[in-house]
């Protein structure tokens, strides 16, 4: 925990080995609380969660449907604002940031996938590619434009529209795009959700390389055991809180620990 | 399947609401043309009933037309009033008087001046305070002794005149001083003329209303019981044969057809335009529900696949569509109510009064409105019916819903031979001098081949643009990739565009040639230096003097002009004039014989051109003008005004002069007054000293300044006249046409808005990596300044293309001189309507709220 005075992320969560005081965490909200609705259609989708996500790590954000975690992912990534708490993007406090900034700020520093409509349909798999670095208007490095789109494996196919990808292809694109901007932190969510294993084995493969050659930072959202297997912190969400947490997990231990929350 | 039709009504009202404006906006044009139209009508032919009501006979100058002179001699009422059986008849004068102010300025417009008719039988006003004008003895123009003048009831109220007050009014022979002795009205209304109604006294009237002659306008008759047949056959027998005896069924029946004779051509060009407006609704509804159908494809498809036929499906659809429509026209019906009285309202603010107030809602004009509003909705709404009919079960099953139609070979084939065929056959015309007959074809070709080849056009369109777009950035690339996602809707969204433009742009460049070409021609003629003209109500031989006697002025040539009858009763329009003094004061000039025959008063000159201007039928009569003699040699039999023939050997032939082309045939004084009898002036032709054109244009306005009807044109008006005449009707029928460039920018809003819909997800994923809402409202706006241009370009360019060959057809002498300004104008409306199309689309496309929108399936 960053700060003594804060309570912990749940009661039932083993408290995680605290980190130094000095850490520098890519993303973390504290106390975020994020509410739908008012009165008797209000929805606690987050109640007051802490948690931090370590540089160079890939995390993954478990639980079942309703239980908050695309919420805590959003509102994480500047996608969505909190109801209550704040929320960083490395040192920058993205709750007190006006639209602009924070749009800003998601171009150069948060890189994303989601499940699907990930591309735009008109431009090409290259122009996908660099299409956050288009909008700031710079030009990716070449060298790296070439390792990234070497590692996902589509030297072939980049100049082909999307329509003309199969979906494992625009979504290793969609990975291409996150990674070509080396941004602070990536967000998934669900990225192999609409994929068949084999596809969903390359995408995860690649994401876990990033992390562990380039020291990249990854946060994924998914409810499937064998994705989240490929993280190294599982983090347990239901009911809004934080309820377990999951280091260097495997596909039983996955398994046991969702059993046993009942998930 | 009519309860889902109902419900998908409601649940996408907010997509509908495009179409609906579509429509009201065209059916409130339509219905406020029908309306305004309707109550003018009914003003302008109903006060002929009351006005008339009584008049069993009237006796009017053979060959009358409106605004001829006054030329019932005094003797014909004195003779009608003898005759057995004639019960009354009285003259009926009327000519332009208007009240004056402190500084002369006019205080009422329109106002008529017009002879008191004692006869209570053929007087259609009342004296509803103080008594009928009397004759006043000895009282000159501006004299000592005032004119007794009754005015009617709302002029007095308007400006505040009651029995006794004293006015200043301006007549056609000048200012006079007047005092109020009565106040009228006509049958409980105001006043019998729109803009109010001055009365003298008979012998005033004649020597104010009518200088130079002592005529009346006609002579209304009230015959004893039962015997109008009898008094007409006695009076057409008696009367001298330059007046005629109609009698008074027929008569009102004329005058009604010459009131509503503007309103009766105002009505059908209105609604021209109204239909044009809602040709351009039909495609902003075609698009409309192609993308409702499309975004409701899977829904469609299970409809389908629970057991719906593909006709329930259509028919689903049509419903909504006549459901729609019938809404929309009832909307559209009030808002043209609110529209006419908008447009009275604004021309009043300008003080000009359309006759007629309030609004005329005729139960013919609501069913035309809902009929029309309703079937062209149904049948816009036809395609995508039959489209979605066509919907195929297993379709609900897949996933995206895209509209990739719009590109097919057929339509490629169909849409590049007419295009290709129809610029053929226009170059082939301009070009190769094909028969212009090929000109409508070629057009025709050309206008289905822009509509149907129009997604392919969109499509080529972007890829021009694709390289110069790279360059200035992603959001420029994007808007243009986005234009041709869906060829088809970008190019029918463009299409309304192009239908109201491509009109302007035609209108415009045929309309400044010809206007430029017959202004040019005009100029060439010579002419005189001023014309000093009145109306019907001739030039006293006062003003004639002044004219004459003006400083500066080196020839003033007075013309009396009427028409007669030739021996077979057709119509010849006649001139009279001092020819020495008509030769000094303008450029007339014998082509063939000469003048001098003229001038002793034996024979006639006519136009050397005159062939060209027999035929056609004057205004509310069946009677023909008469073809004119075109060689010198020939006798034209004319009846004279004592009723006997007189042969009139033409003794010459005019160059073609402007003085000369509204003289038409050309006699002495002497023998016009034979012919036509005492006949006001109506101009005076002026020549000046040299150097001295201005100083006397402003001498002769003060001379003129108080007499109604009597106004100095420079004597090239004619050229200036004809020129503003071309502005006018370019500059209106271009208004008229807005109508449909503004329903064109409601379909481009209705596009863009459909569009920026489907791609909701895709917006929020954008704005999700990093694109600001600046960046995105950019992109909107450069794509709907993309279809703008689109349709402008296409519209402007077939334009000026037709323009080109039109004129071309027309005379190789006429050169298209393309005023590039308003073309430049025309081009940057265009592009700015897309830029005010896209101001809401815009807005919505900021708005996505990120989290929702790709949440959304």
């Amino acid at each position: 925990m960053t700060s003594p005075d804060l309570p912990p992320a749940a009661p039932t969560a083993p408290v995680p080995p605290a980190p130094a005081a000095t850490i520098a965490w890519a993303a973390q909200v504290i106390g975020a609380t994020k509410v739908y609705g008012v009165g008797e259609a209000e929805v606690r989708a987050l109640d007051g969660v802490t948690v931090g996500f370590e540089p160079g790590r890939f995390t993954a954000i478990m639980g079942p449907s309703g239980s908050g975690k695309s919420t805590l992912m959003q509102c994480a990534a500047g996608l969505d604002r909190l109801t209550a708490g704040q929320a960083f993007i490395g040192d920058v406090d993205i709750t007190r940031l006006t639209e602009k900034q924070l749009t800003l700020l998601r171009r150069d520093r948060v890189g994303f996938v989601f499940q699907q409509f990930n591309l735009l349909p008109t431009l090409t798999a290259r122009e996908n590619i660099t299409f956050p670095l288009d909008l700031a208007g710079r030009s990716p490095d070449p060298a790296w434009m070439d390792q990234v789109v070497a590692t996902v494996g589509l030297g072939d196919r980049l100049d082909h529209k999307p329509s003309e990808l199969s979906g494992g292809q625009q979504q290793r694109v969609a990975v291409a795009r996150a990674l070509v901007e080396r941004p602070q932190i990536i967000f998934a969510d669900e990225p192999t959700g609409n994929l068949d294993s084999r596809s969903s084995a390359e995408i995860l493969t690649f994401m876990a390389r990033a992390v562990a050659e380039q020291a990249q930072t990854v946060v994924m959202v998914t409810h499937d055991p064998v994705a989240a297997s490929y993280a190294g912190r599982i983090l347990f969400l239901a009911d809004g809180r934080i309820v377990d947490e999951l280091l260097a997990p495997t596909r039983e231990s996955i398994l046991a620990r969702m059993g046993a929350l009942g998930i | 399947m009519l309860r889902y039709a109902l419900t998908n009504l409601r649940a996408n009202l907010t997509r509908l609401i495009s179409t609906a404006l579509a429509v009201i906006i065209g059916i409130g044009f339509l219905a406020a043309g029908l309306m305004l139209t309707d109550a003018m009508r009914a003003a302008l032919t109903g006060t002929v009933d009351l006005e008339y009501a009584r008049v069993d006979l009237v006796v009017e100058p053979a060959g009358a037309i409106e605004g001829g002179p006054a030329s019932v001699p005094g003797s014909v009422l004195d003779a009608v009033r003898a005759t057995d059986g004639v019960a009354a008849a009285a003259g009926e004068l009327t000519g332009p008087v208007n009240l004056l102010g402190r500084n002369d300025e006019s205080l009422t417009s329109r106002a008529q001046g017009r002879s008191w008719i004692d006869d209570d039988e053929l007087d259609p006003l009342s004296i509803e305070s103080g008594r009928a004008p009397r004759s006043a003895t000895g009282s000159t123009t501006d004299g000592d002794g005032d004119v007794e003048v009754a005015v009617d009831r709302g002029t007095a109220e308007d400006q505040d005149l009651e029995v006794g007050s004293h006015v200043r009014l301006a007549t056609p022979s000048g200012p006079v001083a007047a005092t109020v002795v009565g106040v009228t009205n006509l049958g409980g209304q105001d006043a019998l003329d729109d803009g109010g109604t001055f009365s003298f006294a008979p012998t005033d009237a004649t020597r104010l209303l009518a200088p130079g002659t002592g005529g009346w306008t006609r002579i209304l008759v009230a015959t004893d019981e039962g015997r109008t047949r009898a008094v007409a056959d006695t009076l057409r027998e008696d009367l001298p044969r330059s007046v005629e005896v109609q009698d008074g069924d027929r008569f009102r029946s004329d005058q009604r057809a010459m009131s509503a004779g503007l309103v009766d051509l105002l009505r059908p060009l209105l609604q021209g335009f109204a239909y044009l407006a809602m040709f351009v609704a039909a495609f902003v509804i075609f698009n409309t529900f192609s993308v409702v159908v499309t975004q409701r494809f899977r829904e469609l498809a299970l409809i389908r696949a629970v057991g719906g036929t593909p006709a329930q499906v259509r028919r689903s659809l049509l419903f909504e569509g006549a459901v729609i429509g019938a809404v929309s026209s009832a909307i559209g019906i009030v808002f043209g109510m609110g529209l006419a009285f908008a447009v009275q309202a604004i021309l009043g603010a300008f003080d000009i009064r359309l006759p007629g107030a309030g609004l005329s809602v005729r139960p013919w004009t609501i069913v035309l409105c809902l009929t029309v509003g309703t079937v062209v909705t149904v049948l816009s709404v036809f395609v995508p019916a039959f489209r979605a009919g066509r919907t195929k079960p297993v379709e609900a099953m897949r996933d995206a819903a895209v509209d990739h139609s719009g590109t097919s070979t057929v339509r490629a084939v169909i849409g590049g031979s007419a295009l290709a065929l129809g610029l053929a056959l226009l170059l082939g015309v301009r070009l190769v001098g094909l028969t212009s007959w090929l000109l409508p074809p070629g057009a025709l070709l050309l206008f289905v081949g822009v509509l149907v080849g129009g997604p392919l056009v969109a499509r080529l369109f972007a890829g021009a643009l694709r390289v110069p777009a790279r360059r200035l950035g992603l959001t420029a690339r994007l808007a243009v990739d986005n234009t041709v996602r869906n060829p088809r809707r970008t190019a029918t969204t463009a299409n309304a565009l192009v239908i109201g433009l491509f009109l302007v742009t035609v209108v415009t460049v045929s309309g400044d040639a010809l206007k430029r070409f017959t202004v040019e021609k005009i100029d060439e003629l010579s002419a005189s230096d001023y014309i000093v003209a009145a109306g019907a109500n001739g030039i006293s031989p006062e003003l004639v003097a002044k004219v004459q006697g003006t400083d500066g002025v080196a020839a003033g040539a007075p013309i009396r002009q009427t028409v007669v009858l030739d021996s077979s009763g057709r119509m010849v329009f006649l001139s009279g004039a001092d020819i020495d003094l008509l030769r000094r004061s303008t450029g007339l000039a014998a082509e063939d014989g000469s003048i001098d025959a003229v001038a002793d008063g034996t024979g006639a000159a006519v136009p050397a051109l005159a062939g060209a201007s027999g035929g056609g039928a004057g205004p509310g009569e069946d009677r023909s003008m008469a073809p004119l003699p075109t060689r010198t040699g020939s006798t034209m039999e004319l009846v004279a005004a004592d009723g006997t023939t007189v042969g009139v050997p033409v003794v010459a032939t005019l160059k073609p002069e402007l003085d000369t082309l509204l003289l038409q045939v050309v006699v002495s004084d002497e023998r016009f007054t034979e012919l036509a009898g005492d006949q006001p002036v109506s101009m005076i032709y002026v020549r000046v000293d040299p150097g001295q054109a201005d100083a006397v244009g402003r001498r002769l306005n003060r001379l003129v300044a108080g007499h109604t009807g009597v106004e100095v044109q420079p004597g090239n008006f004619l050229g200036q006249l004809v020129g503003q005449v071309f502005d006018f009707l370019i500059n209106t029928v271009n208004a008229l046409l807005g109508m449909s460039v503004i329903i064109a920018l409601v379909g481009i809003v209705n596009t863009l808005t459909l569009s920026i819909i489907e791609r909701r997800r895709e917006l929020g994923m954008v704005r999700a990596l990093g694109m600001t809402r600046q960046q995105v409202g950019r992109m909107v706006r450069a794509e709907a300044v993309l279809i703008g241009t689109l349709g402008t370009l296409i519209g402007v360019g077939s334009g000026l293309l037709l323009g080109w060959v039109l004129i071309g057809s027309l005379s190789a002498e006429i050169a298209l001189e393309v005023n590039w300004a308003r073309i430049t104008l025309v081009v940057l409306l265009g592009v700015a309507a897309g830029v005010v199309a896209s101001i809401l689309p815009a807005r919505r496309a900021t708005r996505v709220e990120m989290v929702e929108a790709m949440a959304a399936t």
